[in-house]
């Protein structure tokens, strides 16, 4: 038996003895008045009279504030999607009536690209505050939302619907009510899944920053001020230093929120972990311990708790029907009207579709068509070129404990640096070398997803039990032999996960790497992207809509023919839980 | 005798199987929990006793029958209820003061009796200096420590315990157990019962006033024993011991029939396949042959350190291939089982296709395989056999020792990836 905390009361005691009032409350309200007027300035640009296109300053000096108000819309779209996961991912595990249309739907939404929604978003919302910038701030915030909110909603609905049955037949015995199960059971077991989709939700939605922020629509030009639209004004006038500053100032604020918002956050939630047994690696955060040494904050959080304590009990335990031998998630009449009226807007969102797309011929159909068949094959390529080196550095990163403890924090902030601000560096290279985009899209593709890849084989190399690797050694399997009777087929589980996820960002990058702006010129790869970005481009609607459901659907048939069937072979050949 | 606190009244559970067809886990019980008392819930694995446990404690309404609570039909939770888990199931994100406080919360206690109560629960088990600890730096016995403590803090009318003490090594166990029933005896003015369900029977005769025997597939009351050895009981006492004799006998007298006769098997009726490995069957074997081909069924169990239920499948299984005779409470090598000790790895296989073709269900199974074109059935076609043949099994159970088994003896083929069984 372990003696826990030995040293626990010293310990608080020397914590006590630093919480003075000092240099740290000092920074902690210098940080408060800062977040303050720095809201206050977003405020003054989101009621500030409609301004489409806003002249973007190219100076360094400029870059701070762009800076701010980018990261601003891309917290606010976080508020959003964790709003909306909560609420979705929640009724979609809770009720079965429901689960089956939110489920799909929800695969579908995955599909679509920003550029699918950005019409209507700015359409609707311009015209829903006329004269005010809120709708144009709006927009662009939920175009951010359409690149974070998704992966955060599966990985919070399959919390939901793993809870370990011990945990849930407890909460039942006990009488815990619907927010006390929620709040004392189900979010803490979701929280682990949930902070890391959100890092990955994070970086997913600066990709499309640039086209957040800077985006022409027919023959109105939009531009809000912030870090996108600095960089495309200066990819637009080939301003080379201004670019530099650009990738700079993105850089920074990304290690900025990895070591403020993150990095304490996966700190906090290592109290969540359900696995047993002693800390596999103690997890660390300056900012976090820095936080914990302030009085002011000990003092605020003092005072929550007293009100809380003052707040009355609850006076009748709630009455907990059994579940029937069917298993028991039933669906209640309010659930019922909400799932009406969700079948509806479904109907009538549809009904919408077919009348826009009415004028599009046959032929058009055909090429579309053809095109995706193209960008499927950039995707694929993409994906395969992406294994093919992400294998070997994600084996040599995940199997040696200490190349993992100093690489994966920093390819973590890497992955989230949005690698179409880099694509100005490339597209020269590419140019130089002679390599047309038809090909050169791929290397782009890559460029974003191949992350992913390497995240999950890093993942997958560090899960591989230790007495399967001793055996190899032992036994002088090596080489060769050793990947592929050990390495390939422990990690192919994860390796599947990760081709999924990058994948499906291989088909959102394709509309901005089938169609770069580079010096001035426009360059293109016939594909289905480049067509979307036309289109939108064009305010060719029709068009716009038929190649948008015609991604959507040959990515969600190729999850379903392909992706699926590799993920089943991984659950039951290649598992290694089983 | 005084009113029952609640009462099962022919109670029947069965669970859907995925191809639609129902399998009995429970069939006809009828069960009273009185004031005051501890009753043991007594069987094998798979008799459905934790099911039973349930349905008592308002987590399952069962397919027929009625459920009492003080002589009224139960609605929803049976409020006089408290569990403690096999699993523990506590909250790893809680500390241990939290996991009992929130409970205590969600009963609607006030804050200033929440906090006293779960203190005075922590300081009743023994966890003084531990509250603020996380499950996770807990020992197995520490847990379920906390797990009493969150059920005791409710000062429960009833207090049922699902295998609490299995996941707990055997000293502790043995210290908990005196622990439960001391704070029991304490309580006992206030008419509190326990209900524990366990397949260990030293530690349900220690510990109960009522055992009620339960037997399997589907799982039925065998009877009701009553236990008046006088408490504090002591696990040497040569009434105690009499008293695990007597509740052995009761148990293989249902499990092991004296006059088992395997030749009956060869009809069309077909016996059910224990879930059994062969290296389990071969253990057994070499067991008994190490002691010189005979020993009594519990001795075995415990040396083998294997759950009763478990050790009287594999007997029953030896049985079956006629490698073993069983003789009233012992297990004896028969000549069948001599021969195939004495044989190298061929000869064993040979008798063991030899073994398993007196058995129906291979017979018949190599007969359809016989007449297939190229000797092959997809597994779904053996399974529809196994379903017509078998219909109240687990079928994809029997399947999977099915194909142990005829793999072993070098009878059938199996390709997993194809799903393909193949006449060898």
């Amino acid at each position: 038996m372990r003696r826990p905390r030995v040293f626990w009361g010293e310990s608080n005691a020397s914590l006590e003895e630093e919480r003075r009032f000092g240099v740290v409350d000092m920074l902690v309200v210098a940080g408060l008045a800062g977040a303050l007027f720095g809201g206050l300035r977003a405020a003054h640009e989101w009621t500030g009279a409609l301004r489409p296109t806003v002249d973007i300053d190219l100076s360094p000096r400029a870059l701070p504030a762009y800076a701010f108000l980018s990261m601003s819309r891309g917290l606010i779209a976080y508020v959003f999607s964790l709003g909306f996961t909560l609420v979705y991912g929640y009724w979609a595990a809770k009720d079965a009536l429901a689960e089956r249309v939110l489920l799909p739907l929800l695969d579908i939404l995955q599909s679509i690209p920003v550029l699918g929604f950005m019409p209507g978003l700015v359409l609707a919302l311009v015209a829903a505050f006329p004269g005010s910038n809120v709708g144009l701030e709006l927009a662009a915030v939920l175009m951010i939302f359409t690149g974070q909110a998704w992966n955060m909603t599966f990985s919070y609905y399959h919390s939901l619907r793993t809870v370990p049955a011990d945990q849930r037949e407890a909460a039942t015995v006990y009488r815990f009510g619907r927010w006390e199960r929620l709040k004392w059971v189900e979010l803490p077991f979701a929280t682990i899944g949930l902070v890391w989709n959100s890092m990955m939700s994070m970086a997913g939605g600066w990709f499309f920053l640039m086209i957040n922020e800077a985006f022409v629509l027919g023959d109105r030009d939009f531009r809000l001020p912030g870090l996108g639209s600095y960089m495309s004004v200066a990819v637009a006038r080939g301003d080379v230093p201004a670019m530099v500053w650009a990738v700079f100032a993105m850089a920074t604020m990304i290690v900025f929120l990895d070591q403020v918002l993150w990095r304490p956050v996966v700190v906090w939630a290592q109290k969540f972990r359900v696995e047993e047994g002693g800390q596999a690696e103690a997890m660390r955060s300056w900012f976090l311990d820095l936080l914990r040494r302030s009085r002011l904050l000990a003092l605020l959080g003092a005072a929550v708790g007293r009100s809380r304590a003052h707040a009355p009990p609850r006076r009748h335990p709630p009455h907990v029907q059994p579940t029937s031998p069917g298993g028991g998630r039933r669906t209640r009449w309010p659930s019922l009207l909400l799932f009406g009226l969700l079948l509806l807007g479904l109907l009538v969102g549809t009904w919408r579709l077919v009348l826009v797309m009415r004028g599009v011929t046959l032929a058009q159909w055909g090429t579309t068509l053809g095109l995706a068949l193209v960008t499927l094959g950039r995707v694929l390529l993409a994906t395969v070129l992406g294994t093919l080196w992400t294998v070997p550095a994600g084996l040599a990163i995940g199997l040696s404990p200490r190349a993992s403890r100093l690489l994966q924090p920093v390819v973590q902030v890497v992955a989230s640096f949005p690698a179409p601000m880099l694509f100005p560096v490339v597209v020269a290279g590419l140019s130089f070398a002679g390599v047309g985009l038809g090909w050169g899209s791929v290397l782009l593709m890559l460029l974003g997803t191949q992350w992913y890849i390497l995240f999950n084989v890093v993942a997958g190399a560090t899960a591989i039990p230790a007495d399967l690797r001793e055996m190899a050694r032992g036994y002088r399997i090596e080489g060769w032999a050793r990947m592929r009777s050990l390495y390939l087929p422990s990690i192919f589980p994860y390796l599947v996960t990760g081709w999924i996820t990058a994948a499906g960002g291989a088909w959102n990058a394709s509309i901005v790497s089938e169609l770069v702006t580079f010096r001035g010129r426009v360059l293109s790869a016939p594909g289905l992207g480049a067509q979307i970005s036309e289109a939108a481009a064009r305010a060719d609607f029709p068009l716009l809509a038929v190649s948008v459901v015609v991604m959507s659907t040959v990515v969600v048939t190729f999850n379903r023919l392909v992706w699926k069937r590799l993920h089943g072979l991984a659950e039951t050949r290649f598992s290694l839980s089983r | 005798m005084e009113a029952p606190l609640c009462e099962l009244r022919g109670v029947s559970q069965s669970f859907t199987q995925p191809n639609g067809a129902p399998l009995p886990v429970l069939q006809g019980i009828d069960l009273q929990v009185r004031p005051a008392e501890v009753v043991c819930l007594l069987g094998p694995s798979g008799c459905g006793k934790s099911t039973l446990l349930r349905i008592l404690a308002g987590l399952i309404r069962p397919t027929t029958g009625e459920v009492l609570y003080h002589g009224r039909p139960l609605t929803g939770l049976n409020p006089g209820v408290a569990i403690v888990f096999q699993s523990f199931a506590l909250y790893p994100w809680m500390t241990v003061a939290q996991n009992i406080q929130v409970v205590l919360q969600a009963a609607g206690l006030p804050r200033a009796e929440v906090a006293t109560r779960a203190a005075q629960a922590i300081r009743t088990v023994g966890l003084d200096g531990f509250e603020e600890a996380y499950p996770r730096e807990l020992s197995g016995g520490m847990k379920q420590r906390v797990g009493m403590a969150r059920a005791f803090s409710l000062h429960p009318e009833m207090l049922f315990m699902d295998e609490p003490f299995s996941q707990v090594d055997a000293l502790t166990a043995e210290s908990l157990r005196a622990e439960v029933l001391d704070l029991w005896a304490s309580r006992r003015s206030q008419s509190s019962s326990i209900l524990m369900v366990s397949h260990d029977i030293k530690e349900v005769v220690y510990m109960a006033d009522r055992i009620v025997v339960l037997g399997a597939h589907p799982g039925v009351v065998r009877t009701v024993v009553e236990n008046t050895l006088p408490r504090p009981r002591d696990y040497r006492s040569p009434e105690l011991l009499r008293m695990v004799d007597r509740l052995h006998d009761i148990i293989t007298g249902h499990e092991l029939p004296d006059v088992a006769s395997p030749t009956a098997l060869a009809g069309p009726e077909m016996e059910p396949l224990p879930t059994v490995s062969t290296s389990e069957i071969v253990g057994l074997l070499e067991y008994l042959d190490a002691r010189g081909g005979c020993e009594d069924v519990f001795r075995m169990a415990t040396d083998t350190g294997r759950d009763f239920g478990k050790a009287i499948g594999v007997v029953k299984a030896a049985e079956m291939l006629e490698l073993v005779d069983t003789p009233k409470r012992a297990v004896a090598l028969s000549g069948t089982g001599a021969r195939f000790l004495a044989s190298d790895v061929a000869g064993r296989k040979a008798l063991w296709r030899e073994q398993l073709l007196q058995l129906g269900l291979f017979r018949q199974l190599r007969a359809v395989l016989e007449q297939q074109p190229r000797h092959e059935l997809r597994r779904e076609q053996v399974l529809e056999l196994v379903i017509l043949r078998l219909p109240f099994e687990d079928y994809e159970r029997t399947f999977d020792t099915l194909v142990r088994w005829g793999r072993f003896g070098d009878l059938f083929a199996y390709d997993e990836e194809r799903e393909l069984l193949s006449l060898q």
